[in-house]
């Protein structure tokens, strides 16, 4: 559920928080293989990082409806990234508050009677797709650790009489489920929001049964951001900052253990889709709010290829 | 409860302590680990699987 659009009313929380952070964090590259390490070693960081990606996605739980109509409401806008037949069966309050950058549950090969698990669960708009087709023999869990999306999503079940659903309170850097109880581990657009990425891949391999399997919808960097967008903490709520190159995303799924691992495939965002979240002051597009709530970055910096929502599989011996 | 485990120890199973239910759900009570001692509160039916001090 990582993405959303960078609103006025979602963001003004995290800009003030932002201010916080900036000289801390200011030296991170996210491209460096001890972007965690770097991270991680300063404990106050990570903490503000987890609170305003908390307050982003509370607000978000907190959206009533979408602009989006029937379609479903991502990052790119109304989005065609669910099949018309996957949006058609969901309840339209999922669609509402989906944040994802992919589809995962289109490369997750669900089958009847499966157990799925869903890190950064949100609205529940994939353990809502994966519970019809793991069916009533079948279970869907959403791990999430905003509370607000986990009162919205049970919500949903409830009004919706889906009974093979559960929504957990938890941290996808510590699951609360057992060992080995997972058939699929899906995530969509949530992993890069973590400060602790390898710790997220290896508690989706112990949460696994052996053959089990991870499907992810995430961004990844593709080349080097600008140093505006690196320091900033709604850049890295927004899915942004946040993300690592795919050499060290893969990388961090083979250090947890998951062999097989493959890129299925890739869409790289145009210099129009990351000004929705980096508009540049120097110009003013209708996509830009008001100065005093952007990320500003310098005039003539290209945008376009930075960054991109893969979708990757990846098995568990 | 069958397959909740401790976000800390990652203990399994948990011991569940319902102060008040329905017909469906606990509605408040707790949920503990017995290996490291820590209650995780169940409010208004969802248990708080957060690790402590997050």
């Amino acid at each position: 559920m990582g993405l959303v659009w960078l609103t006025i009313a979602h963001m003004e929380g995290i800009y003030r928080m932002n201010e916080l952070v900036c000289m801390v964090i200011t030296e991170v590259s996210p491209l460096s293989n001890d972007h965690e390490k770097r991270v991680k070693s300063e404990d106050v960081e990570e903490s503000q990082i987890r609170e305003a990606v908390r307050k982003r996605y509370r607000a978000l739980a907190e959206q009533e409806t979408s602009c989006c109509g029937p379609k479903v409401n991502t990052m790119c806008g109304c989005s065609t990234i669910y099949s018309d037949s996957d949006v058609a069966s969901l309840p339209s309050d999922a669609a509402a508050v989906s944040a994802g950058c992919g589809n995962p549950t289109a490369i997750a090969d669900l089958k009847s009677g499966m157990t799925v698990v869903d890190l950064g669960s949100g609205g529940g708009i994939d353990v809502f797709l994966s519970a019809k087709k793991v069916g009533p023999t079948g279970r869907a869990i959403g791990i999430d650790a905003t509370p607000e999306m986990i009162v919205r999503a049970r919500r949903t079940a409830k009004e919706n009489g889906f009974d093979n659903v559960e929504f957990r309170l938890g941290e996808i850097e510590h699951i609360p489920l057992q060992d080995s109880s997972a058939d699929v581990v899906i995530s969509n657009c949530v992993i890069n929001l973590s400060p602790f990425k390898q710790q997220v891949f290896n508690e989706a391999f112990r949460i696994l049964k052996p053959g089990g399997r991870l499907a992810v919808s995430d961004i990844i960097l593709l080349r080097e951001l600008p140093d505006e967008l690196k320091t900033n903490l709604a850049a890295w709520s927004s899915c942004v900052s946040g993300a690592v190159s795919e050499e060290d995303y893969i990388g961090g799924m083979k250090l947890a253990g998951f062999v097989n691992i493959k890129v299925q495939d890739k869409v790289i965002y145009t210099y129009e889709q990351m000004r929705a979240y980096v508009p540049d002051v120097q110009t003013s597009l209708s996509l830009a709010p008001p100065d005093n709530n952007i990320i500003k970055v310098s005039q003539g910096t290209d945008l376009s290829n930075m960054i991109a929502s893969y979708r990757i599989i990846a098995e568990k011996p | 409860m069958d397959i909740l485990a401790c976000p800390v120890c990652k203990h399994h199973p948990l011991e569940l302590k319902i102060d008040k239910e329905d017909a469906k759900e606990v509605l408040a009570g707790s949920i503990r680990c017995a290996k490291c001692k820590i209650d995780y509160p169940i409010e208004d039916g969802i248990p708080n699987m957060l690790p402590p001090g997050t």
